[in-house]
């Protein structure tokens, strides 16, 4: 009799599309879900919806051609993403870069570090329900982009940094609002914490939810915000230092476990609010020690690299960036893989997903922080 | 490279290097899994497999497939690198999957075989990622060219295409290092634009 009764009970699991048009996913993503009730069983990430060929795109063209198909990888991280390319090719061809310009570099994608993180900010609150952070992180972004369009004359994708240096100067006016801009966010910021970070809803819905261990990303690779959140000091600024990170003086915000479990969700978001305060710091010692200068060093006409690889990493805001340039003698990259981080931190989601309810995968997904045009490039 | 030689009999590992750049190490193919697990549980601690590659040398009719290894521990990273056979639609490269090593092997793997079209023996779910389940070639071969169709959808339809860009680069073909010239482009331009050219 009881196992009859079982067999009349016995309940299948649903499958729900998440997405591709989702506002948690951030962007074109499927997640395949396969729910018992509100609970996820299992995650299954489909992606390729914002595949846009940049690998087999910078196949047929120039060095120089390829920067703008890097700009839109990362859309909200545009200058980093051009940063590291423009340094495999540098190493390559052994070009200086004159100091004035690594230090506008070095300016811009720290400010590109804070806007990013601005974003994250912003929509991880509304994932979460909260709606008004995310008018406050706009603000503030919005000064920034005020800025890179000054600089560039483009808002979002900038194809700024040049090989051999960047495209314009900056001049004092965009300094002294840079200046004045570090003061007001790092005020800013610690209200922002106060008000989303403290908050005992925002708490209570990231504390101990989408753990990630630091077994678990070493095994998948993940870098950036996801290692420093299991406690892992490593930042490749720091570590394996480029451009001129080594000569300015910054921390790496590591997890601790704080409120909840180490590697949880809030640890994730602690780790960028604090990295917004470091790039602040960057940004002043920057502010002081800039120098005036040539912006743009001795670069051939015709770019030919010369025979041989390189695989070069930087650290985004998202996580660790790495480009594997091939070239054969030509004037074109015979073969340029992209290294994504956000492709790394989606693969992780099997294995976060099961046994957490629908909104808390929301909450993971979001803490994750992944941009699909880096995904699929 | 003595490193592996020494701990696995056979790997025949060789550096490679170019005129600039990093140098890789090349090894056999068959055993890959072993010189893995080395690297990961021996003294160097590769923990992470930041990405595996592939990339087709045509006219040495090879494929190339890079392991790019990275220690957070000693801090450094390695290319491994393979060399396999093209083969040809039926008969696709094969090499060991090393899921079991790196979990982050799993959507690298499928990423490379969708890709480049190797094909990883032992992958647990080995379908195409990026590109559509049912698509058909490997798009980053050298040889691989666009299909006209995909289902009933015409792919790079002559009224969404930027014929302005392309007569523009055919005006200036014969410029010297300009990055507009027509054969950045892989469909053939117009045929007016030809017309032009010759003028």
């Amino acid at each position: 009799m009881h196992s009859l009764n079982e067999e009349k009970l016995k309940t299948e699991l649903l499958t729900v599309n998440m997405g591709p048009q989702h506002p948690a996913t951030h962007g074109v993503l499927r997640v395949e879900i396969k729910t018992d009730g509100e609970i996820v069983a299992q995650a299954i990430p489909h992606l390729g919806y914002l595949h846009r060929c940049m690998e087999k795109h910078s196949e047929n063209l120039d060095y120089r051609g390829v920067i703008p198909f890097c700009d839109r990888m990362d859309y909200l991280a545009s200058m980093s993403m051009e940063l590291g390319y423009v340094l495999a090719v540098e190493k390559m061809l052994g070009t200086e870069v004159p100091r004035r310009a690594q230090y506008i570099r070095t300016l811009v994608c720290e400010l590109q570090r804070i806007a990013s993180h601005l974003m994250f900010f912003g929509t991880y609150a509304i994932d979460l329900g909260a709606f008004s952070p995310f008018l406050y992180a706009f603000q503030d972004r919005e000064i920034i982009l005020r800025i890179f369009e000054e600089l560039s004359g483009v808002r979002l994708l900038y194809n700024y940094i040049w090989i051999g240096g960047v495209w314009n100067d900056i001049n004092d006016d965009q300094l002294k609002r840079i200046k004045e801009f570090c003061i007001t966010m790092s005020e800013s910021l610690k209200k922002y914490h106060s008000l989303v970070g403290e908050n005992k809803i925002f708490i209570e819905r990231t504390r101990s939810i989408g753990v990630i261990t630091k077994d678990l990303a070493f095994e998948y690779g993940a870098t950036g915000p996801l290692l420093r959140g299991a406690g892992v000091k490593w930042d490749l600024r720091k570590d394996r230092t480029y451009s001129i990170y080594n000569e300015f003086d910054f921390d790496i915000p590591v997890g601790s476990g704080e409120k909840g479990t180490l590697g949880d969700c809030w640890d994730r978001y602690y780790v960028r609010m604090q990295e917004m305060h470091e790039s602040i710091k960057i940004i002043q010692q920057c502010l002081d020690g800039i120098e005036e200068g040539a912006i743009i060093g001795k670069v051939p006409k015709n770019i030919k690299l010369p025979k041989g690889e390189i695989y070069q990493r930087t650290e985004c805001p998202r996580g660790e960036l790495g480009y594997h340039l091939i070239s054969d003698g030509n004037k074109k990259p015979y073969r340029l893989k992209v290294k994504s981080s956000c492709f790394t931190h989606v693969s992780m989601l099997p294995d976060i997903a099961p046994g957490l309810m629908i909104a808390d995968l929301v909450a993971s997904i979001g803490s994750v922080d992944i941009v699909l045009g880096e995904v699929d490039r | 490279m003595e490193y592996i030689n020494s701990k696995v009999s056979g790997a025949n590992a060789v550096v490679s290097k170019g005129d600039a750049g990093d140098s890789s190490i090349i090894i056999s193919p068959q055993h890959l899994k072993e010189v893995c697990r080395q690297l990961k549980d021996g003294e160097h601690e590769f923990q992470v497999l930041q990405v595996i590659t592939g990339t087709d040398f045509l006219a040495e009719n090879l494929i190339e497939v890079s392991y790019i290894l990275a220690s957070f521990t000693k801090n450094s990273e390695l290319i491994l690198k393979l060399r396999l056979p093209r083969g040809d639609e039926n008969n696709l490269p094969k090499v060991d999957s090393v899921v079991e090593i790196w979990k982050a092997a799993d959507f690298q793997e499928r990423e490379c075989y969708d890709m480049i079209g190797v094909e990883f023996l032992g992958h647990p779910d080995l379908q195409r990622i990026l590109c559509p389940y049912d698509w058909q070639g490997f798009p980053l071969r050298k040889d691989y060219v666009t299909p006209e169709k995909y289902l009933d959808m015409v792919i790079n339809p002559i009224s969404k295409m930027n014929i302005e860009d392309r007569e523009f680069g055919a005006k200036h073909a014969h410029i010297k290092g300009a990055s507009t010239s027509v054969d950045n482009y892989k469909v053939d331009p117009p045929a007016t634009v030809s017309e032009t050219e010759t003028v």
